[in-house]
C-alpha cells in the first residue's frame, strides 16, 4: 500500500512538472516573438541611422498614387547596389517596365556612378539615355528615370 | 501624420483592454478561485466526494458524531446519534445536498485545500480532514432528554472562551440518508417546522429576560439608586401594564424589581430611558446585526424607528415587537458573565488532517463589549438575587451560586388565550467565576421559572459537578 | 548566425507545445494514440510547410502566421481533448483555411483594384443577410446559420470583412464617395455621403438585430466608431454617432428580453444558477477549478462547461492548461493586434491602411468580447474566439483576414531593414 502511494506521489510530481513546463514553453514562444520584433525594429533604426551618415540617396519624384506597385520615398545608397524587378536585387521594384536586373549604382572613391545592365527600356539621366554597360558619374540633383519611376539623386557628404 | 497618432492612441486602448482582461482573470483566480472550487453547485466536487473519505466530526472529547463508511462503490455518511445533531451538523445527502456544518465545512471535510489553487483540482483517492467541535456530547444528550417532546432550544456557552458547549433544538429529525431521503416530504411539510434550527434561527419575544438588558441602561443612567413604587399595575399612555398576578410589590429598588420581575417598575424605567437610549442599547448588544458563526444565525430584531411610550414600556419588559434567537440570548448571558465582554462564539474548535496533523485551531476574541465591569457586577448581583430569592429559585443548586433570570413571554397565541407563553430562562454559574452560561427556551411552555429554570439547573449542575470534574 | 537560430525558436516552441500537449492526452486510456499522433503530425506539417513558404518566398511578414499557429495548436489540442472527431474536422478546416490564406494573399495582390468595388461591398452583405433570414436556421437564439449538406456556415462572418472594405472605400476620399459627379453643393454632398455612411452601417446592424446576433452588432459598431475616430476629420460627426449609440443600447435593453437577461446574469448569475445563469456559472467553475497551472490536459472536467469547444473554449483552456496559459493566450492576441497595427502605421495607401486597421480591430475586439464574456467581465455574447474556437466559418474567415493582412504587409519594407544596413 505504501509503495503504491509512493508511485502515486511520483506520478503527481511528474504531472506537476509537466504542467509548469507546458506553460513555460508558451511564454518562451511569446518572448521569442517579442525579441524578434524588437530586433527588427532595431535594424530598421539602423537603416534610419544610415540616412544621417551622409550617404547619397535616391528620392522618389513620381507621385506614388500614380504607380500601381510599391515604392519607397527614399533609398539609401550605402554601398554598391543593383536595382531591378527580381527579388535578388538590393532595390526591388515590381514595375513591369523595369527589367529583372535593370541597373547598378556603383560607389567608388566617394563618387556614385550609374550603369545600365542591359535593360530592355533603358536608363535615363536628365532625359538622356545612358550607354549600355557604361558607368556614368552622378551629380547632385540629377533626375534618374528607370522604368516608370523618376528619382532625384541627392549626393551625400 | 495626425492619423498615425490617433492610431497609436487606439493601439494603446486595445492593449489596455487586453491588460484589463489579464488583471480580471488573475483577480478571479486569486480571490475567488477557492470559493468557485468549493461551491456546492460545482459538479466537479461530486466526483471528488466520491473518491474521498469524508472527514469525521467529533465532539470536544473525541466522541464521533458523524463519519463516513464505504458502502460498496460509494461512501455513506453515518450519524450514530440520529436526530441529536440535525440542527448543528446538518445532513449530507446525495439527493438533497448538504446543510449547516456539512455544507459550511465542505472544503475542510473533503480536504479541497490541497494546493488546488495553483495546480487545479486533483481527482484522486484521498481522505478528508476531521473536525473537532466545542460541543460536549454528554451535555447535548442531557439537553435532548430534558426537552423530550417539547419544542424549544437549549444553548450553553463557556463565557470566557466563547465555546458553545451545547446547542439543542427540538423537534429534530434523523439525518441518516436512509431515513432522511425516505421521509423528506413529510419532514418538509411537517407543521412542527422540523427543518427550523430553533436555537439559532428561531425568533421569539424575550419577555422578562430582557429586563436584564433594560437594567444595563438603568444602571448606566443612575436609575439603580432610585426607589420605585410598585402598586401591581400602572397605566402608561392609556395602556395598562400589570405584574404577574397583579402582585403589589410596594416600594422597591431595582434589585428587588428584577428578582420579582416587576413589570410595573421596568416599564417605568423604559419610559424614563426613552426611545433613543433603548435603541442604542439594542444596537450595543448586537440586535439587527449579523452574527458570524459556523452555522447561520438569524439576526435578532429591533424594528422601531420612533417609539411611543407604549413601545418603550413594552420593550423594557421584553414584549412589543422585539424578537431574539435563543443563541443570541445565550451570547448576551455569557457576556454578562464575562464582565461585559461577549466573546465570538465558536462551534468548530479545530480541523485535523487524516494524518493527525493540526490544520486549524480556533481561538475566540472579544466580539462586543456590551457594558463596563462595574455595571456587569451589579447585574450579576441582581441576577444572583433573582435565583436566590426571586422568580428563579427553581434554578438554585446546593453548593453552587447560580445567577439567572426567568421570562414568561407573551406571544400571539397566548395573547388570544389560545396557548401558553414562551418559557425562558437565562443564567450562569458559579457567579464568582462563571464557567457556563445557559439560555433555555420552551416554546409555549408556560412559566419560565416553572418550566425552563429546572432544565437550566440540570444542565448547569451536570456540567459543573460531573463534566468539569472529569 | 545566431539571428538565424533565433528565427526558428518560435517554430520550435510550437512543435514542443504540440508534442507535450498530445503526450498529456496519450496518458489517458480513452485516447487512440495513433489517431492523436496523426492529428498532431498534420497540424505541425501544415504549420511547417506554410511557414517555410512564407519565409522562403518572402511573402511579407512571418510573425502573424507564427502567432496564429500557436493559437491554432492550443485550440486544436483542446478540441481534441473534448471530442476527437471535432478536432479532425477542425484540422480539415485548418487546411481549407491555409488554402484560403494563400489564395487570398495571391488574389489580393493580383487584383489590385479593391478600392473600386464599393457597390459590391454594400450589396453583397444585404444579399447574404436576406439569404440567411430566409433560409437560415436558429442556433442558440441566433439566426445566422445556413446549413447545407450537414455543414453549417455563418455568413455574417464574411459580411464583417466586406463592411471593413466598404469603410475603406468611404474614407479613402472622405465624404466624397457618393454622388461625386452630381450637381449638389459641396456641403450637401458631404451631408448626403455621411447620411449614406450611417444608413449603410445601421442597416447592417439592423439585419444583425433581426438575426439576434448581439456580439457581431457590438463588434461592427465599435469598429465603425474607432475608424470614425481615426479617419474622420470632423469631430462632431464622431460625437453624433457616439451619441446615437447610447439610446440604441438602452432601447435594446428595454425592448429585447434576451438582452435584459444577458445583462442580469452578468450582474448576478448566482440568482439562477441552474437556469439562466448556468452557462456563465459553469464557465467560472471551470476557470476556478484549474488553478494557475491547470489540472493538466485531459485531467480536468471541462466537459462540464457548456459549449466548451466553441464559445467557452477559453474557460476550458483555463481549466486544464491553467490561468497562466489563459493569460498567455490573451497576450498572443495582443501581439497579433499590435503587429497588425504596426503594419497599418507604415502603410501610406489610405484604403489599405483602413482595411488593415479595420480587420485588426475586428479580430481584437472580437477576442475581447468573447473572453470578457466568459470570465464575466462583460455580458456574455455568442461570438467565437478567432483561430481557437471550433467552427469552419469562423476559422476560414479568420484565415481570409490573415491573408489580406499578409498581402498588404508585403509592401511594407520595414522587415527588410537588413538590405540597407
Amino acid at each position: 500500500m505504501i509503495c503504491l502511494k509512493g508511485v502515486g506521489k511520483m506520478v503527481e510530481v511528474i504531472l506537476l512538472i509537466a504542467k509548469v513546463f507546458f506553460t513555460f514553453i508558451i511564454y518562451l514562444f511569446i518572448f521569442s516573438i517579442i525579441r524578434l520584433i524588437y530586433l527588427d525594429i532595431k535594424s530598421m533604426n539602423v537603416s534610419k541611422v544610415n540616412l544621417d551618415r551622409g550617404f547619397s540617396t535616391l528620392r522618389l519624384k513620381t507621385k506614388r498614387e500614380l504607380l500601381s506597385f510599391k515604392v519607397e520615398d527614399i533609398y539609401v545608397l550605402s554601398k554598391s547596389m543593383t536595382i531591378g524587378r527580381q527579388d535578388k536585387n538590393d532595390i526591388v521594384i515590381k514595375d513591369s517596365f523595369i527589367s529583372g536586373i535593370h541597373a547598378q549604382f556603383i560607389l567608388e572613391n566617394g563618387e556614385v556612378y550609374l550603369k545600365d545592365l542591359d535593360s530592355k527600356n533603358g536608363v535615363f539621366v536628365n532625359e538622356k539615355k545612358l550607354e549600355n554597360n557604361n558607368k556614368t558619374l552622378l551629380k547632385d540633383n540629377d533626375i534618374i528615370k528607370i522604368g516608370q519611376i523618376e528619382f532625384i539623386f541627392i549626393k551625400g557628404e | 501624420m495626425d492619423e498615425n497618432k490617433k492610431i497609436i492612441k487606439i493601439l494603446v486602448v486595445m492593449c489596455s483592454i487586453f491588460f484589463i482582461i489579464v488583471a480580471y482573470l488573475t483577480y478571479l483566480q486569486v480571490f475567488q478561485g477557492k470559493k468557485l472550487m468549493e461551491n456546492v453547485y460545482n459538479r466537479r466536487n461530486n466526483e471528488i466526494e466520491e473518491n474521498t473519505l469524508r472527514g469525521s466530526i467529533f465532539d470536544r472529547n473525541g466522541v464521533v458524531l458523524a463519519y463516513s463508511e464505504k458502502n460498496g462503490e460509494s461512501y455513506e455518511r453515518i450519524y450514530p446519534y440520529g436526530a441529536l445533531y440535525s440542527h448543528v451538523i446538518g445532513y449530507n445527502s446525495k439527493i438533497y445536498g448538504k446543510s449547516l456544518l456539512e455544507a459550511n465545512y465542505n472544503g475542510d471535510l473533503l480536504d479541497l485545500d490541497n494546493y488546488s489553487q495553483v495546480f487545479g483540482m486533483i481527482y484522486r483517492e484521498s481522505k478528508g480532514n476531521n473536525i473537532y467541535l466545542t460541543l460536549d456530547h454528554r451535555l447535548q444528550e442531557l439537553g435532548e432528554n430534558l426537552l423530550k417532546d417539547k419544542k424549544g432550544a437549549i444553548v450553553a456557552i463557556d463565557p470566557k472562551k466563547g465555546e458553545v458547549l451545547a446547542l439543542v433544538s427540538k423537534p429534530n429529525f434523523d439525518t441518516n440518508s436512509k431515513w432522511l431521503e425516505g421521509n423528506w416530504v413529510s419532514i418538509v411539510e411537517s407543521d412542527k417546522a422540523l427543518l427550523l434550527p430553533r436555537a439559532t434561527q428561531g425568533l421569539y419575544p424575550p419577555g422578562s429576560i430582557f429586563k436584564v438588558i433594560t437594567s444595563m441602561g438603568a444602571i448606566e443612567n443612575g436609575l439603580d439608586k432610585k426607589t420605585y413604587e410598585d402598586k401591581g399595575k400602572v397605566i402608561i399612555d392609556g395602556y395598562e401594564i400589570k405584574n404577574s398576578g397583579e402582585k403589589v410589590l410596594g416600594n422597591i429598588d431595582i434589585k428587588k424589581a428584577l428578582a420579582a420581575s416587576s413589570n410595573v417598575v421596568y416599564s417605568e424605567i423604559g419610559v424614563e430611558l426613552g426611545g433613543s437610549k433603548l435603541k442604542r442599547l439594542a444596537d450595543r448588544i448586537g440586535m439587527n446585526q449579523d452574527i458570524s458563526f459556523d452555522i447561520p444565525v438569524n439576526k435578532s430584531i429591533f424594528p422601531y424607528d420612533t417609539m411611543g411610550k407604549n413601545d418603550m414600556a413594552a420593550v423594557a419588559i421584553g414584549q412589543g415587537e422585539i424578537l431574539f434567537t435563543p443563541f443570541h440570548m445565550a451570547m448576551i448571558t455569557a457576556g454578562i458573565a464575562n464582565n461585559g465582554k461577549i466573546m465570538k462564539p465558536i462551534l468548530v474548535k479545530s480541523v485535523v488532517s487524516s494524518e493527525e496533523k493540526k490544520i486549524k485551531d480556533v481561538r475566540s476574541n472579544t466580539m462586543y463589549k456590551i457594558m463596563d465591569v462595574e455595571t456587569a457586577n451589579v447585574i450579576k448581583d441582581m441576577m444572583h438575587e433573582a435565583v436566590e430569592n426571586g422568580t428563579g429559585v427553581n434554578a438554585k443548586i446546593e453548593g453552587i451560586s447560580v445567577a439567572g433570570k426567568t421570562g414568561t413571554a407573551e406571544n400571539h397565541l397566548s395573547e388570544k388565550n389560545k396557548g401558553k407563553e414562551h418559557a425562558w430562562f437565562i443564567g450562569f454559574a458559579p457567579v464568582e467565576d462563571p464557567k457556563i452560561a445557559v439560555a433555555v427556551l420552551v416554546e409555549n411552555g408556560g412559566s419560565g421559572g416553572g418550566v425552563s429554570a429546572p432544565i437550566a439547573k440540570e444542565i448547569i449542575s451536570e456540567y459543573l459537578q460531573n463534566i468539569l470534574k472529569h | 548566425m545566431f539571428r538565424k537560430i533565433a528565427y526558428y525558436i518560435p517554430l520550435c516552441m510550437i512543435i514542443f507545445i504540440n508534442i507535450i500537449g498530445y503526450a498529456f492526452l496519450a496518458f489517458k486510456e480513452e485516447t487512440n494514440n495513433m489517431h492523436a499522433f496523426l492529428v498532431c503530425f498534420l497540424v505541425l506539417a501544415m504549420v511547417f510547410i506554410s511557414y517555410v513558404v512564407i519565409t522562403k518566398k518572402k511573402f511579407g511578414e512571418s510573425y502573424l502566421f507564427l502567432i496564429v499557429s500557436m493559437l491554432l495548436s492550443i485550440g486544436i489540442m483542446m478540441i481534441y481533448r473534448l471530442n476527437s472527431d471535432l478536432a479532425v474536422k477542425q484540422v480539415i478546416w485548418m487546411f481549407v483555411g491555409n488554402v484560403a490564406f494563400f489564395a487570398c494573399y495571391y488574389f489580393y495582390i493580383k487584383i489590385n483594384k479593391w478600392h473600386k468595388y464599393t457597390n459590391l461591398y454594400i450589396a453583397v452583405p444585404v444579399l447574404l443577410y436576406i439569404l440567411t433570414l430566409v433560409f437560415g436556421t436558429t442556433v442558440n437564439g441566433a439566426k445566422n446559420w445556413i446549413i447545407i449538406a450537414g455543414f453549417s456556415f455563418q455568413l455574417s462572418e464574411i459580411n464583417k470583412i466586406l463592411y471593413v472594405f466598404f469603410l475603406g472605400t468611404y474614407f479613402k476620399n472622405q465624404d466624397k464617395l457618393f454622388f461625386q459627379k452630381s450637381n449638389f453643393s459641396e456641403k450637401n454632398k458631404i451631408l448626403i455621403n455621411r447620411g449614406l455612411l450611417m444608413f449603410i452601417t445601421y442597416l447592417n446592424a439592423g439585419f444583425l438585430v433581426l438575426q439576434r446576433d448581439w456580439g457581431t452588432i457590438a463588434l461592427l459598431l465599435l469598429v465603425y466608431l474607432f475608424i470614425l475616430y481615426i479617419f474622420s476629420e470632423d469631430n462632431r460627426f464622431l460625437i453624433l454617432n457616439c451619441g446615437l449609440l447610447f439610446p440604441t443600447a438602452l432601447i435594446g435593453y428595454k425592448f429585447f428580453y434576451h438582452v435584459r437577461v444577458r445583462v442580469e446574469i452578468w450582474i448576478d448569475p448566482w440568482q439562477d444558477v441552474l437556469g439562466k445563469g448556468y452557462q456563465i456559472v459553469q464557465s467560472l467553475f471551470g476557470i476556478g477549478s484549474g488553478g494557475f497551472f491547470g489540472t493538466g490536459l485531459g485531467m480536468g472536467k471541462p466537459y462540464m462547461i457548456p459549449f466548451a469547444s466553441t464559445d467557452f473554449i477559453f474557460s476550458a483552456i483555463c481549466e486544464e492548461m491553467g490561468t497562466l496559459t489563459g493569460v498567455a493566450v490573451v497576450l498572443l492576441y495582443m501581439l497579433l493586434c499590435y503587429r497588425a497595427f504596426k503594419i497599418a502605421l507604415n502603410i501610406k495607401n489610405r484604403f489599405e491602411k483602413i482595411v488593415v486597421l479595420g480587420l485588426a480591430l475586428m479580430l481584437g475586439m472580437q477576442t475581447f468580447i468573447i473572453i470578457g464574456g466568459v470570465i464575466k467581465l462583460i455580458p456574455l455574447t455568442g461570438t467565437t474566439l478567432p483561430f481557437v474556437s471550433y467552427g469552419g466559418s469562423s476559422l476560414v474567415t479568420s484565415f481570409i483576414i490573415l491573408g489580406i493582412l499578409q498581402a498588404i504587409s508585403k509592401g511594407d519594407f520595414s522587415n527588410e531593414g537588413e538590405k540597407y544596413g
